[in-house]
């Protein structure tokens, strides 16, 4: 058993009011540079919708992440879509897989100073947009977050491939002008425990960090092949058009290290973000990978280890994880959304590339009901039945359990066992015959209500974000020498001009 | 004219390769950020596929083949010997030209056509493309203008290429070449120099190493992950050292058997003697063998005499020896001592092994591969000479005209017997087999 420590994450759908503070919390931050201005590390996007970059799903088109496929004594083996150790050497002039510009959209900023320039007329001065690449005037045709909002728009949320699951009939359903509704998906790099960036690297740029699993790449190695771009199944590497190196999301590395919360976690308006420690056997990772589609989000968790069973523990301190690590992972509310629960399930694991980042997911909206002429909101409306649900349980299976509804299921359920729960403590309107018919459906029990309804509705920034101290002062003092003397003035890191080859 | 010739294809590639290996490591360790195959397919994907992709697979398969027949020519030779292979690569050769003539064609129409890549484009860059236009356009030429380019470069360039690098510069194969092919030499050391300077460093990071490395690559920061598990970590860099060490073997072995495979190809399919051809082969064979033997029967002869004669006493003299022969075939020197008794020195230093000189300055003789000074008289040499130990003195024999035996010495002890002045003026100097051998 090797024991790997990993900074995993939860959203909660539930609570996400798709403002995309987030975005702009990581963009003024990390992104806001030449060549740069297009990438959108984290981005928030309406399902069902098309997403960022546009279609980003289609893996006929990307061919990012893994196959597998069963042999006839059942284990295969797990293969990169595309980006082999041979079909890699022909891309390298040409990558039919790579998504190029107008799969994400044109950077552009205005000519603000024509507002100033313009000379004297009848009419008001106006700022063209102008591209950010060319600098010359351009047309808007898309943007980061083009189809915000536009569920029901034959362009866009019709083209959301996970609606394929449904059938005309549900389809219609989904779009009609009453019952129209949507979700939103914020989305950062997964640090996944199987990235299939990491292995299309073709200079070996990329690499998952052992202490704390992030993902990163190393710009001075990077060569710019672009191969994790096609190889990421969620479109999370971006290259910069500038630089001719790929970047992607650091999980705020820098701000981790110092015991400070990634930004777009920090900034969340809805607080919807959680940030904790898993333990998981990387042992089994690979083979946790290569089981049906309808198995992996079980798989999954049978490869996360209990932070407090003794022999995990034993095993844990034997391969380098810190006492300090192992009380963050004992104290994550990621564990608990993901294992005590299993209420946060991962984002197209079928894309098997493990990822660790989980999503709580949305309830059914509440709805209100027009009666002679006016909306009226009755007890019963508040929780419609499963089967009624505006967002087909096949829509989020497709989404958040390889298509496996019974896993969406048994979260969703549970969740409303929660909120019915709740509801009966704080006003006593539900009968209590409905309230443990709901509860036993839901696989609850009062207790854990209780701690859902704590840890989602009323947490405290210190139970949101468990920090594990990633003890950097350890590796800059390290035995070898002092940060002083190691670095002098330059401080604890080695500046590197960011320039463009000639 | 050899001033031209000389700057541009004997200095000129000097500096060129100096240059770009200097200036690439350079680059490479001290910008890693301009270290970048620098793909603008994401502005411009389409009119890239036209042009990266027929551009790479031509050049690379050019250079592979003028790689080849630079490596190992002779391989080269026997292959082309046949006709038909020698067609066939011809027009691949011109096949390949023009499918990057193609390639560079698109590549530069994309550069002034489509906005997006031109933001992203350099001055270099255009230098870059015009170079590399230039320089095919000048080889597709050369293929057609002057055919069989692919044989007779063997016998031209390959040796220019190959005095090039062992460092004996000979330019008597290509300075009467026709100018294109000229040109076509400049302007590929041109590139080999533009190589740091421009997008071409991209050649350097070829991934080869992708083929080999496992699909995960985890780094710890810390060192708690190697304190914790010692045999784990160790285990883990072992299998990467066997891994490289594999590979850097496998790649030798491979550039080794190359070589045998050259041979054992030219033995069994290289080009076949007409009979004349034999008949002039086995006719310098017989002359060379007849030379070795006659030349081993003259040393038996000598080895079967008693004495051999050194020379007449009255010729030596103390101040320039006589050169002759010893037993053992190894040069000595003769000379007079001040008694008017021959003095018999080996010229066989005893450094490194080379023929001392003559001339005696001071009672010394010089070894001139080295300096070593040393004393005739004691056979020292100097204290500060790279000789350190004496060179011998031979035994001689003194004898009169009829073959009396009068003075003779052992090379060690006393010299003895007497010679009177009468005896003096006609005795002759021989070294004795009993002396040196038995």
């Amino acid at each position: 058993m090797d024991v790997r420590a990993q900074v995993s994450m939860v959203f909660h759908l539930d609570k996400c009011i798709g403002c995309h503070t987030c975005s702009i919390a990581c963009k003024n931050v990390w992104t806001d540079r030449a060549g740069a201005e297009y990438m959108w590390w984290n981005n928030v996007e309406t399902k069902p919708g098309t997403g960022f970059p546009t279609l980003w799903e289609d893996q006929n088109h990307y061919k990012g992440g893994w196959t597998w496929k069963a042999k006839g004594n059942g284990k295969g083996r797990l293969q990169l879509r595309s980006q082999n150790k041979f079909d890699s050497f022909i891309k390298l002039f040409y990558n039919p897989n790579q998504p190029g510009l107008e799969d994400y959209y044109e950077p552009w900023t205005y000519k603000y100073q024509d507002l100033f320039d313009a000379p004297e007329g009848d009419d008001q001065p106006t700022a063209i947009p102008i591209s950010q690449i060319t600098g010359e005037p351009m047309d808007i045709n898309a943007g980061p977050n083009w189809d915000d909002d536009l569920s029901g728009s034959p362009l866009y949320a019709e083209n959301d491939l996970n609606l394929d699951a449904l059938s005309e009939e549900e389809r219609e359903q989904l779009f009609e002008i009453e019952r129209l509704s949507m979700m939103y998906l914020p989305r950062i790099c997964n640090h996944c425990a199987n990235p299939s960036c990491v292995a299309s690297c073709p200079s070996g740029a990329l690499y998952k960090r052992g202490e704390d699993g992030i993902v990163l790449i190393d710009q001075e190695i990077c060569k710019g092949w672009r191969a994790c771009v096609a190889a990421c199944p969620y479109k999370k590497i971006y290259y910069n058009w500038k630089t001719g190196k790929s970047e992607k999301c650091i999980l705020c590395y820098p701000k981790l290290e110092t015991g400070q919360i990634p930004n777009c976690f920090h900034s969340c308006v809805g607080r919807i973000r959680y940030l904790g420690v898993l333990l998981y056997d990387a042992d089994r990772v690979a083979e946790a990978m290569q089981v049906p589609d309808h198995a992996l989000v079980e798989s999954q968790r049978s490869v996360i280890l209990n932070p407090f069973d003794q022999a995990v523990i034993e095993a844990a301190k034997a391969s380098g994880i810190s006492e300090e690590f192992l009380y963050a992972a004992q104290n994550s509310p990621v564990y608990k959304y993901v294992m005590d629960w299993k209420v946060a399930l991962p984002l197209h694991i079928e894309y098997r590339t493990m990822p660790m980042l989980f999503y709580v997911p949305p309830l059914l909206p509440v709805m209100g009901k027009l009666e002679n002429g006016i909306y009226e909101h009755k007890s019963e409306a508040f929780f419609s039945t499963l089967e009624k649900s505006r967002l087909p349980i096949k829509f989020l299976a497709k989404l958040f359990a390889a298509g496996n509804e019974s896993q969406v299921e048994a979260a969703v359920r549970k969740l409303m066992a929660v909120r019915y729960y709740r509801r009966s403590v704080d006003m006593d309107d539900i009968d209590v015959v409905e309230i443990s018919k709901v509860m036993r459906e839901g696989k609850t029990t009062p207790k854990e209500a209780d701690e859902i309804y704590a840890l989602t509705a009323i947490p405290t920034i210190d139970q949101r974000f468990v920090l594990p101290p990633i003890q950097r002062e350890e590796v800059i003092g390290g035995g070898h020498c002092s940060p002083e003397a190691c670095k002098g003035c330059t401080g604890l890191g080695t500046p590197v001009a960011i320039e463009r080859g000639p | 004219m050899p001033a031209l010739d000389n700057f541009f294809l004997i200095a000129l590639p000097y500096l060129a390769v100096v240059i770009c290996l200097v200036g690439s490591y350079y680059r490479i360790k001290t910008r890693p950020m301009t270290y970048s195959a620098l793909s603008s397919q994401f502005l411009e994907s389409k009119g890239l596929m036209w042009g990266s992709l027929p551009w790479h697979i031509g050049i690379i398969t050019i250079i592979a083949a003028h790689f080849i027949a630079f490596l190992v020519p002779g391989l080269w030779q026997a292959l082309l010997s046949n006709q038909t292979v020698l067609l066939f690569v011809e027009a691949a050769g011109l096949g390949l030209s023009l499918l990057c003539l193609f390639g560079l064609a698109a590549l530069l129409l994309r550069r002034f056509t489509s906005e997006k890549v031109q933001s992203v484009t350099s001055q270099m860059d255009l230098v870059v493309l015009l170079v590399l236009l230039l320089q095919v356009a000048l080889g597709a030429h050369i293929a057609v203008s002057l055919s069989w380019g692919a044989l007779w470069s063997v016998g031209t360039t390959v040796p220019y290429l190959w005095s090039l690098l062992s460092f004996t510069p000979d330019l008597s194969m290509v300075q009467d070449l026709p100018l294109a092919v000229k040109a076509h030499i400049v302007l590929a050391w041109v590139l080999i120099l533009l190589v740091p300077f421009s997008r071409l460093i991209h050649m350097f990071a070829v991934p080869l190493e992708y083929i080999g490395r496992p699909w995960q690559n985890v780094v710890w920061v810390s060192d708690r992950r190697k304190e914790a598990a010692p045999q784990a970590f160790v285990e883990g860099e072992a299998r990467r050292y066997f891994v490289k060490g594999g590979l850097a073997a496998v790649f030798g072995l491979s550039l080794l058997s190359v070589g045998v495979f050259d041979k054992i190809f030219r033995f069994f399919f290289g080009p076949r003697l007409t009979a004349h051809q034999e008949t002039e082969l086995m006719t310098t064979r017989l002359s060379r063998l007849e030379a070795t033997s006659s030349q081993r029967k003259l040393e038996l002869e000598r080895q079967e005499n008693d004495y051999i004669l050194v020379g007449s006493l009255a010729e030596l003299n103390s101040e320039r020896g006589k050169y002759f022969i010893d037993y053992t075939m190894m040069p000595a020197l003769a000379f007079k001592t001040a008694e008017g008794l021959p003095l018999l020195i080996s010229a066989k230093c005893t450094h490194l092994g080379c023929t001392v000189g003559a001339d005696a300055v001071d009672g010394k003789i010089l070894c001139p591969c080295h300096i070593s000074y040393f004393s005739i008289d004691t056979g020292m040499p100097n204290a500060d000479s790279p000789a350190k130990t004496p060179l011998p003195h031979l035994g001689w024999v003194l004898m009169d005209t009829r073959g009396n035996q009068l003075v003779s010495y052992s090379g060690k002890g006393a010299v003895k017997g007497t010679l009177s002045e009468a005896q003096r003026a006609s005795a002759r100097v021989y070294i004795a087999k009993a002396h040196q051998i038995g």
